[in-house]
C-alpha cells in the first residue's frame, strides 16, 4: 500500500519558556540559536502509525513536508526511522500562507504524487495548535477523513480506524483513498536505528516549489494580527486552617465562593 | 580538515541523546547503586545499532566513521559512564581486534552476535603485576594437543563476567627466543571454556554498573583455532587497536565536561548567595568559563584524532593528546561542579556525584595520563 505522512518541523516544545521569543514586528518566532527544531510529535506518531502498517502490509511511505528553513537532520528523521522518501515544499510564496494554504499545498503535492491509499497527518501541530490541515487536505481531495486514530489496520483492502472519544475508543472503517489523523494514544514512535539514520543519509529529499505544483499561494483565508506571549501572573494563596478538616472546608468554600465547584 | 558533524552525526547525535535521557538516565543512579549491569539497555543499544556502529554492514554493523561512535559516546556519557565503556569497550578493544585480525569464522562467531547486542566480548592484558608495562605479562599459553593451555591470572577485565559475556581475548606469552625477548598472542576464550574462572565484581569507586572482573586461568583450554590472527603479534594488535580506543575515552571525557558544565551552569543562574545569583558571583561565573574552554579544547582535540582515524591518516599522537588533555580536564570539571552545586554536589541525590567519581579512571584506563605523556614525547622524537 501506498501511504503519504504529512510531518511538520516546529520548535522544540521542550525549549525553556525563557528562551521563546517573537519578533512583534514581523508577528514571527525567533528561531532560538542552540535549539534545534524538532518533528513536531503528533506527526512522528503518523510515521510511527505508517511504519506498522508498511510492517504488516508492505508498500511505500512517502513523507511530505511544507515549511520554511526546514533543517536537514531534522527534516530527514522520518526517512530514519523507515520512511522510504520525503518531498519537501518549500517556496517563499508559502511563508505567509494560513492553514488553508498548507492545505492547499500538501493537497497538491499528494495529487502530483498520484498512488496513494492512505495519507496520514498528526492531529495538530504543537506550535499552533489548529488541528485543520489533515481535514482540510480531505475537503480538497474530497476523501473521507478519520481523526484521532490511536490505531490504523489495513484488513483486506478495508482501512480500519480505532478512533480516540472522551469515553473510550470507535472503530470506523473507510475505503481507501482515506485520511486519518493519529493522536498520542497510538504510542511512542521507535527510535530511528543507526543503519535507518546512514541510509536517510544517502537519501536526497525532492524539493517542490508553489510552481512545481501549479500552486496560486495567494489564497490565504486569514490573517494573523499578532503574535504575543500572554504576560504570565500566577497568583498562589495558601488556605489557613486550625486543622487538617478546617483547611478543607475553606478550600471548598473558596473553590465555591469562585464558581469552580 | 573539515571537522563539521554532518547530517548523519547530528542524527546520531539526537537519537542517542533522546534514548538516554528516556531510557537510561531515570534509572543509572539506582544501576550505579547497587552495582547492576544493565544488559538490557546494552541489547537495546545494540537493536539500535550503536554497537555494530562502525563496524561494515557484512557484519551487521552501519559503515558509520570514528566520528559517530565520538558523538555517541559523548552522549552516553553525559548521562551514563558504565552504559558509555561497556559500548566503549567492545566497540574500540574486543570488537575491532576481532574485525582486524580473525578469521572469517571467528567474526561468524563471535564480532556478528556482539554487534547485534546479543553479547559482549572483553579484552584482557592488565595482572595483577603488571598493567602499563604491557610486556610484563606473565599469563601464559601452551600448545598441546592442538589446544592452548593458558595459565595465569588478569585484573580489571571490563565485560568479562556479565550474563552477557560470550568471550574474552586475552593476551597471553606463547613462546620466547633466546635473548628472554617474549612472544605474546592474543587468544579467544570463551566464557565457558574449562579451567577459566571469573572472579567475583569489583568494588570500584566508579563505573559501578560496568561489569569488571579478575580472571583466574588454571589449565584453560581452546583450540588451537582460536589464536588471533598471527602468533607472537599480539601487542602489535593491541596497538593497532588501542589509538582508536584512546579517541572513544577521549569523546567520553568530553561529554561529562559537557554535563558539568550544563549542569553547574544550571544550577548557578538559580541557587542564590549573598542576595544574588551564584552565577553574578565572578568567581563563579570564571569556573563555568573555565569549563567551557576545557568542553571546547577537549572536543576539538577529540574530532581531530577521530577525523584523522577516519581519513585513514597517522594519529596516534593526537589520540594521545586528546586522551591526556581531555581526561585530566574531565576530572577538574567534576571537581568544580562539585564544588558549584555546594553541599549538593557531594550528595548522591545529585548525578554530579556519580559523575564526580566515575571521572578519575578516565586518567589511568587505556593507558594512564603517565603513559599517554610518554608516548607524545616518543613522538616528538625523544
Ligand atoms: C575500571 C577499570 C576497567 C579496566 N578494564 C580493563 C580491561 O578491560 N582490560 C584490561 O586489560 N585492563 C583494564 N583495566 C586496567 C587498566 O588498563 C590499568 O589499570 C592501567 O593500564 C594501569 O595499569 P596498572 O593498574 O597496572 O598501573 P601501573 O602500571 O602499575 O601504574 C601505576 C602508576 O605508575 C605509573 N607508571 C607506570 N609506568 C610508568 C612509567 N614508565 N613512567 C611513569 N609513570 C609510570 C602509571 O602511570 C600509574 O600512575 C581497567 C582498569 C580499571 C580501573
Amino acid at each position: 500500500m501506498n501511504i503519504i505522512v504529512c510531518v511538520k518541523q516546529v520548535p522544540d516544545p521542550q525549549m525553556p519558556m525563557a528562551s521563546f521569543k517573537i519578533d512583534p514586528a514581523t508577528n514571527k518566532l525567533v528561531p532560538t540559536p542552540g535549539i534545534p527544531p524538532v518533528i513536531n510529535g503528533y506527526d512522528e506518531q503518523a510515521v510511527e502509525a505508517a511504519l506498522r502498517l508498511k510492517e504488516a502490509n508492505g508498500g511505500k511511505i512517502t513523507a511530505l513536508s511544507l515549511g520554511k528553513e526546514l533543517v536537514s537532520d531534522v527534516i530527514k528523521k522520518p526517512l530514519s526511522m523507515g520512511a522510504d522518501e520525503l518531498i519537501l515544499l518549500q517556496d517563499d510564496a508559502f511563508e505567509d500562507g494560513d492553514d488553508y494554504v498548507t492545505a492547499h499545498a500538501l493537497a497538491a503535492a499528494i495529487k502530483k504524487i498520484g498512488e496513494y491509499d492512505l495519507i496520514i497527518c498528526g492531529r495538530q501541530a504543537s506550535d499552533f495548535d489548529s488541528g485543520v490541515v489533515g481535514a482540510g487536505i480531505g475537503e480538497i481531495l474530497g476523501l473521507p477523513v478519520i481523526t484521532i486514530a490511536r490505531d490504523i489496520k489495513m484488513t483486506n483492502g478495508v482501512i480500519r480506524v480505532e478512533r480516540v472519544v472522551p469515553d473510550g475508543y470507535e472503530v470506523v472503517e473507510a475505503s481507501p483513498p482515506v485520511v486519518v489523523t493519529v493522536s498520542n494514544e497510538l504510542g511512542q514512535p521507535r527510535y530511528p536505528t543507526l543503519r535507518g539514520i546512514m541510509a536517510a543519509g544517502r537519501k536526497q529529499p525532492t524539493v517542490w516549489s508553489a510552481q512545481d505544483l501549479g500552486l496560486d499561494t495567494t489564497v490565504s483565508r486569514m490573517k494573523l494580527l499578532k503574535l504575543y506571549q500572554p504576560d504570565k501572573i500566577s497568583q498562589c494563596e495558601f488556605i489557613e486552617g486550625g486543622s487538617p478538616a478546617e483547611a478543607g472546608v475553606n478550600l471548598a468554600l473558596k473553590l465555591r465562593e469562585a464558581k469552580i465547584i | 580538515m573539515d571537522i563539521a558533524l554532518s547530517d548523519n552525526h547530528l542524527m546520531i547525535q539526537r537519537t542517542v541523546r533522546d534514548f538516554a535521557a528516556s531510557e537510561i538516565a531515570p534509572y543509572s543512579a539506582q544501576w550505579d547503586e547497587e552495582g547492576h549491569f544493565p544488559a538490557h539497555i546494552i541489547a537495546k543499544l545494540g537493536e539500535l545499532g550503536i554497537t555494530g556502529l562502525i563496524f561494515p554492514s557484512k557484519y551487521g554493523g552501519s559503515d558509520g566513521d570514528m566520528l559517530s561512535l565520538v558523538v555517541a559516546l559523548e552522549e552516553l556519557a553525559k548521562v551514563d559512564s558504565s552504559v558509555a565503556i561497556t559500548i566503549e569497550v567492545l566497540t574500540s578493544l574486543s570488537g575491532p581486534l576481532l574485525l582486524h585480525f580473525g578469521t572469517e569464522e571467528q567474526k561468524q562467531k563471535w564480532l556478528v552476535p556482539m554487534l547485534q547486542g546479543k553479547t559482549i566480548g572483553a579484552f584482557a592484558l592488565t595482572e595483577p603485576d603488571t598493567g602499563s608495562d604491557a610486556r610484563g605479562i606473565t599469563t601464559s599459553a601452551v600448545l598441546v594437543d592442538g589446544h592452548w593451555a593458558i595459565n595465569g591470572s588478569k585484573s580489571y577485565i571490563t565485560n568479562s563476567g556479565s550474563s552477557m559475556t560470550d568471550f574474552i581475548i586475552v593476551a597471553a606469552v606463547t613462546g620466547g627466543d633466546e635473548a628472554g625477548k617474549k612472544e605474546i598472542s592474543n587468544i579467544v576464550v570463551p566464557k565457558d571454556a574449562p579451567g577459566l574462572t571469573v572472579g567475583s565484581s569489583y568494588r570500584k569507586i566508579g563505573w559501578r554498573a560496568s561489569d569488571t572482573h579478575p580472571l583466574f586461568f588454571e589449565d584453560c583450554r581452546v583450540p588451537e583455532g582460536n589464536l588471533l590472527g598471527e602468533r607472537g603479534r599480539g601487542l602489535a594488535q593491541f596497538m593497532k587497536v588501542l589509538d582508536g580506543g584512546r579517541v572513544a575515552i577521549s569523546a567520553m571525557a568530553v561529554g561529562l565536561i559537557e554535563v558539568s558544565l550544563q549542569m553547574s551552569l544550571a544550577h548557578a543562574l538559580k541557587r542564590r548567595a549573598f542576595g544574588k545569583p551564584l552565577s553574578d558571583h565572578q568567581a563563579i561565573q570564571f569556573k563555568l568559563a573555565d569549563m567551557a574552554v576545557s568542553v571546547d579544547l577537549a572536543r576539538l582535540a577529540t574530532y581531530r584524532a577521530a577525523t584523522l582515524v577516519d581519513q585513514g591518516l597517522p594519529h596516534k599522537k593526537e589520540a594521545a593528546i586528546a586522551k591526556l588533555f581531555s581526561s585530566e580536564a574531565a576530572l577538574q570539571a567534576v571537581d568544580q561542579a562539585v564544588q558549584i552545586h555546594g553541599g549538593l554536589g557531594f550528595m548522591e541525590d545529585s548525578p554530579i556525584a556519580r559523575f564526580y567519581r566515575d571521572a578519575k579512571v578516565l586518567t589511568i584506563g587505556e593507558g594512564t595520563s603517565e603513559i599517554q605523556r610518554m608516548i607524545i614525547a616518543r613522538e616528538l622524537g625523544c
